[in-house]
């Protein structure tokens, strides 16, 4: 379904090298930050970067073909809705673009619980909500057969996060590959049936057990950081994500543990991320890598 | 299929507040003006303020205006994208709101060129409804080249930025008289309007390249999504 070999591509400040993996329907989680590459090979599998040297396949022929174009979804941090629609008109005009046939707006938001986002302009719609609609988009399409998501549980409470969950996996037992891209090895855990890791541009593991993949990581700095409740861990995760010095992050209920190279860039990284998420770390504890 | 993704550009120009402040300006503006003529007793009204505050300064300013719309305020790249993810090839999504731009300043163009005609009609002008009737072909076939135009300025610049290049450019290279003139909107407009014309060009010819230039600009800024 999906077919990289070798594939190289390039987009500031990010890289791959040379990337080869295949994957078929499920859910498969790449496991590294925004400066490891992980969104580019996300962008890359939807043609949407181009590709400096090797070769892709997805559903059997160039992401960009006309007729691979309407079954492929992706969600990304910012994700693009038509801004000058509402939200039911817009999942309307996603029907007609994919060739789905056409479904009340409240039925297909009722999935993800949002229906109340129905007759919203896109416009007035948070990052978060935004993120929420597209999700659901590419979820109850049934045209779309390959999905891929950046940080699909970041700024998501916790019922939500499960319903995110179990209707992905839904979707995968349709038939539909799904490749999502996570800092968090919990989330990655929670969501994914095998794991790619991500390194400065580089697939350095690859497994079907979080536990093993861990292992495979480089040693370095790590922090426990502890966060008022499960929703700020999750804020924090979300900034932390965007870090480039962060190497890793785990999610354990309102536990972020983070993970890098450099001690120092590591504390930089964790200051910064909580500032920018406004989130009170309660407190710091060392971690032994 | 193209109807569907003229969808969101059409909803983006029905939707802005700040287009419909803008057109009713400019539409003010050349009434204005149609009335200061018609009160004067202007003998040829109809021409002076087509050629004058119509074609020269409301018409370009509209059309900027709608494209800017049409477009989200955005480049060519961005204001498509939503389009393209949910399956729309880059090129049928650009053509598609470069199309609903062209049409909407088409119709504003001939609409309030065949008012202004009317309303400041002077004696020494043709028959009004004759003169209504050209005016509105002229508005309407400037009006879309104008469109055209900035669709392709939305190309240019991370946020679209080179419609307000392609503006400024119009006004430096489209002077009276000027061989540059012969490569913008403005020239051929003041010749189809019964001003100077670009390198002595009869009035069938600026029609012509009219034509051509929306087919070129139309062009150009479906290719510039290729890089997607």
């Amino acid at each position: 379904m999906i077919s990289l070999e070798g594939v190289s591509a390039r987009r500031k400040p990010a890289s791959i090298k040379n990337v080869t993996v295949e994957w078929g329907p499920g859910v498969h989680a790449v496991i590294g930050t925004f400066s490891d590459g992980c969104a580019l090979l996300l962008a890359v599998i939807v043609g949407a970067a181009k590709v400096q040297g090797g070769r892709i396949r997805v559903l059997d022929g160039a992401p960009t073909d006309a007729r691979a174009r309407p079954q492929i979804a992706r969600v990304g941090f910012d994700p693009s809705l038509p801004d000058g629609l509402r939200v039911d008109e817009a999942l309307a005009l996603a029907s007609v673009l994919r060739g789905d046939s056409p479904r009340a707006a409240p039925e297909r938001l009722s999935v993800l619980g949002l229906e109340a986002l129905a007759r919203r302009p896109v416009r007035s719609l948070s990052r978060g909500e935004a993120r929420a609609v597209a999700l659901t988009e590419g979820l109850t399409s049934s045209r779309v057969a390959v999905l891929v998501i950046e940080e699909p549980l970041s700024s998501s409470d916790a019922r939500t996060a499960r319903r995110i969950v179990e209707t992905l996996r839904d979707k995968a037992r349709s038939g539909c590959a799904i490749v999502v891209a996570t800092a968090s090895l919990r989330d990655a855990g929670d969501l994914a049936d095998d794991y790619v890791l991500m390194r400065a541009g580089t697939l350095v593991g690859q497994t079907t057990s979080v536990n093993t993949l861990a292992s495979v990581a480089p040693d370095g700095a790590g922090l426990a950081l502890i966060a008022r409740d499960a929703t700020d861990a999750r804020r924090l995760v979300a900034a932390l994500a965007s870090e480039a010095e962060v190497a890793g992050v785990e999610l354990l209920a309102s536990v972020v543990k983070v993970r890098a190279a450099d001690p120092v860039a590591l504390a930089r990284a964790v200051a910064r991320a909580a500032t920018q998420a406004n989130v009170n770390v309660i407190e710091i504890r060392r971690e032994t890598p | 299929m193209i109807a569907s993704l003229g969808r969101l550009s059409a909803a983006r120009i029905v939707r802005s507040s700040r287009l419909w402040l803008s057109l009713g300006v400019w539409c003010s503006l050349d009434l204005a003006f149609a009335v200061v003529a018609r009160e004067h007793g202007w003998a040829h009204g109809a021409d002076r303020v087509l050629s004058t505050a119509f074609g020269a300064l409301s018409l370009p300013f509209i059309a900027c205006a709608i494209a800017r719309a049409a477009f989200g305020g955005r480049s060519m790249l961005s204001s498509t994208a939503p389009l393209v993810a949910f399956g729309a090839a880059p090129w049928r999504a650009a053509f598609a709101s470069t199309g609903v731009a062209t049409l909407a300043t088409a119709l504003v163009g001939a609409s309030l060129a065949a008012l202004v005609a009317l309303v400041a009609h002077g004696t020494a002008d043709p028959p009004p409804v004759h003169d209504a009737i050209v005016s509105a072909y002229v508005g309407g076939l400037g009006g879309a080249a104008y469109a055209t135009w900035f669709a392709l300025g939305t190309t240019i610049g991370r946020r679209g930025g080179g419609r307000l290049l392609l503006l400024g450019l119009d006004w430096l290279l489209g002077g009276a008289g000027t061989p540059t003139a012969l490569a913008t909107p403005r020239g051929h407009l003041r010749n189809l309007l019964g001003g100077a014309s670009p390198l002595n060009l009869s009035e069938r010819w600026s029609a012509i390249m009219l034509l051509g230039m929306m087919v070129f600009c139309t062009m150009l800024a479906c290719r510039g999504t290729k890089r997607r």
